[in-house]
């Protein structure tokens, strides 16, 4: 910001800028959950899943399922976080897997799986209804945390993200399994020659990734207000967003781009056009992918 | 030529047991049609065996067919007399078969540290430092890169570090896929004659596909000449040399061409 200016001026400006960083970090705490399942998913399964938006939502709309019965959303959530996991086992054994059998181009992988999106999203309306739905949850009082206002729901969500970026990261670097992933997306046949079992770190990656994808679409659901069967159509681009800028197959460069296209739209919307707010995301996706296609931590030669 | 005292080091890391290893009539290749027909080889416990031949003579064919890459047609591959056939790879592996193939030989984004430690993935946890420790005793060069990351490094170095993962589970049997592909001449030799003998100094049985002909005859117990997918010499370096035959077709050029 520019000094200067009349003092209240400043401090109006000052405070909206404040508040949708708050807002943002919000975002990014949203998008770091979905961007580093989608990551992670495609590092070691070699499929780029755009079904996942329509799996998150799904999943969304079995925590509401779960919500209407009585039960606090954020245990809820672990119903979500089931049904994404299923989901995306099903994707993989159903769908994904006879077609890669068959030797089917990973292009053509992509069409089927936006074929998939449409199939689950109007699945999910169809069962579910047309009508948007909202959690009914507290929010909360609203508590200063480093000079931004949030809620005590948004400090929760902000705090259930943080949580599973430690998982991920303790999963990634210091478990045998992780490193089976790891070692499965850099040479899947030469994992094979070390002995690991792909096929199982594969599967198992579904299941995780999946429950990663479900408790996303939670608290999407938290973080929305109100959502529909289709409302992460958009969100989806964010994620690409992130996890292309991170670096595709990167987890932490996922976590990061997360935080960067989270800030970046939000304040973008306070200081721009609010409507062009995830047209900021695309933009700096786009000029990513022109500077240093292999994204901010992408190394891979 | 060194001896194994000059290798020095590596005659103190003996600790495999050498696995027998023969194939009878084996055919095998691609989407049902067949690159090598019916081949028969065997490899004794502690043998240093090669394999050569000109350019697509099915060489690198014949052992992804005995790892588990390339499907088996017929015949089968017998590993310390158990039949092995139709085995997926990871099983393969399982049994004690290190294989470094001739491209992609390692975690490229991961660092030299880390890519032993996938190589060491089926031992114990606890055990793993040690064995990393005893592969850089065996590799000594290797020391000062291991936080480097493996993408990095030279073809040689790279290949040295290939044959290191596969040393992290005290390979009964070491299968090496033209370990000299686009190296440099100077490289291929300190390859040949210095890694190759350090594995086989392990006590590991070797079997080994190489384009250099004359260089590997020189570490080689026996060798297999393949052509057009068939065995058609075999014999210890010493009867191939007075082969006028085989100089002529392998030797006599000098230096076949790579790749």
């Amino acid at each position: 910001m520019r000094p200067g200016g009349t003092g209240r001026k400043a401090t109006s400006s000052l405070s909206i800028f404040e508040s949708s960083v708050a807002f943002g970090l919000i975002t990014s705490a949203v998008l770091a959950i979905a961007s580093v399942g989608f990551t992670l998913q495609f590092a070691v399964t070699n499929v780029l899943n755009l079904a996942y938006g329509a799996v998150m939502i799904a999943a969304a709309f079995a925590a509401y399922a779960v919500n209407q019965a009585g039960v606090t959303i954020w245990v809820a959530a672990l119903a979500a976080a089931a049904v994404g996991s299923v989901l995306s086992l099903f994707l993989n054994r159903v769908i994904y897997t006879p077609f890669q059998r068959r030797k089917t181009s990973p292009i053509a992988l992509v069409i089927v799986a936006l074929g998939m999106t449409l199939i689950l999203e109007f699945g999910t309306q169809a069962i579910a209804g047309p009508t948007n739905v909202s959690y009914t949850m507290a929010q909360g009082p609203m508590l200063q945390v480093g000079g931004f206002a949030l809620s005590a729901a948004e400090i929760a969500m902000i705090g259930l993200s943080l949580v599973i970026m430690a998982f991920v990261h303790v999963l990634i670097r210091y478990t045998r399994l992780g490193k089976a992933m790891r070692a499965t997306a850099a040479n899947r046949d030469l994992a094979r020659n070390c002995g690991i079992r792909t096929d199982r770190v594969v599967t198992v990656t579904w299941i995780i990734t999946g429950a990663l994808c479900g408790i996303a679409g939670a608290v999407f659901g938290m973080n929305a207000g109100t959502f529909g069967a289709t409302s992460t159509d958009v969100f989806l681009v964010l994620i690409l967003a992130a996890v292309f800028l991170g670096g595709p197959g990167e987890p932490y460069g996922a976590m990061l781009g997360a935080l960067v296209i989270g800030v970046a739209t939000e304040v973008s919307a306070a200081f721009i056009v609010p409507d062009y707010k995830d047209v900021i995301a695309f933009v700096i996706l786009l000029t990513m992918l022109a500077v240093r296609p292999t994204g901010l931590l992408g190394a891979r030669t | 030529m060194r001896t194994a005292q000059e290798i020095g080091g590596a005659a103190a890391a003996r600790t495999a047991r050498g696995a027998s290893l023969r194939t009878e009539s084996l055919t095998a290749g691609y989407g049902g049609s067949p690159i090598v027909h019916e081949i028969s080889i065997s490899v004794a416990p502690g043998e240093v065996v090669s394999v050569v031949g000109p350019n697509g003579s099915g060489k690198s064919t014949l052992l992804k067919g005995i790892v588990g890459i390339v499907e088996v047609l017929s015949g089968s591959v017998h590993l310390d007399g158990a039949d092995v056939t139709h085995r997926a790879t990871e099983e393969i592996a399982r049994l004690g078969v290190g294989y470094v193939p001739q491209v992609d030989d390692v975690f490229a984004p991961l660092t030299v540290a880390e890519n032993l430690e996938m190589g060491g993935y089926l031992l114990k946890p606890k055990d793993v430092p040690a064995r990393v420790e005893h592969v850089l005793d065996v590799f000594p060069q290797l020391r000062r890169m291991v936080s480097r990351r493996a993408g990095k490094l030279s073809g040689g170095e790279r290949k040295m570090l290939a044959m290191g993962r596969v040393l992290m589970l005290e390979p009964a049997l070491v299968v090496l896929d033209e370990p000299t592909a686009n190296l440099a001449p100077q490289i291929a030799h300190t390859v040949l004659d210095e890694h190759v003998r350090r594995l086989a100094l392990t006590g590991a049985t070797v079997l080994i596909v190489e384009q250099r002909a004359r260089a590997v005859l020189a570490i080689s117990d026996r060798t297999y000449v393949l052509a057009g997918g068939r065995v058609r010499m075999e014999g210890t370096p010493a009867e191939l040399s007075a082969s006028s035959e085989f100089v002529e077709s392998f030797l006599g050029g000098g230096q076949p061409a790579g790749g």
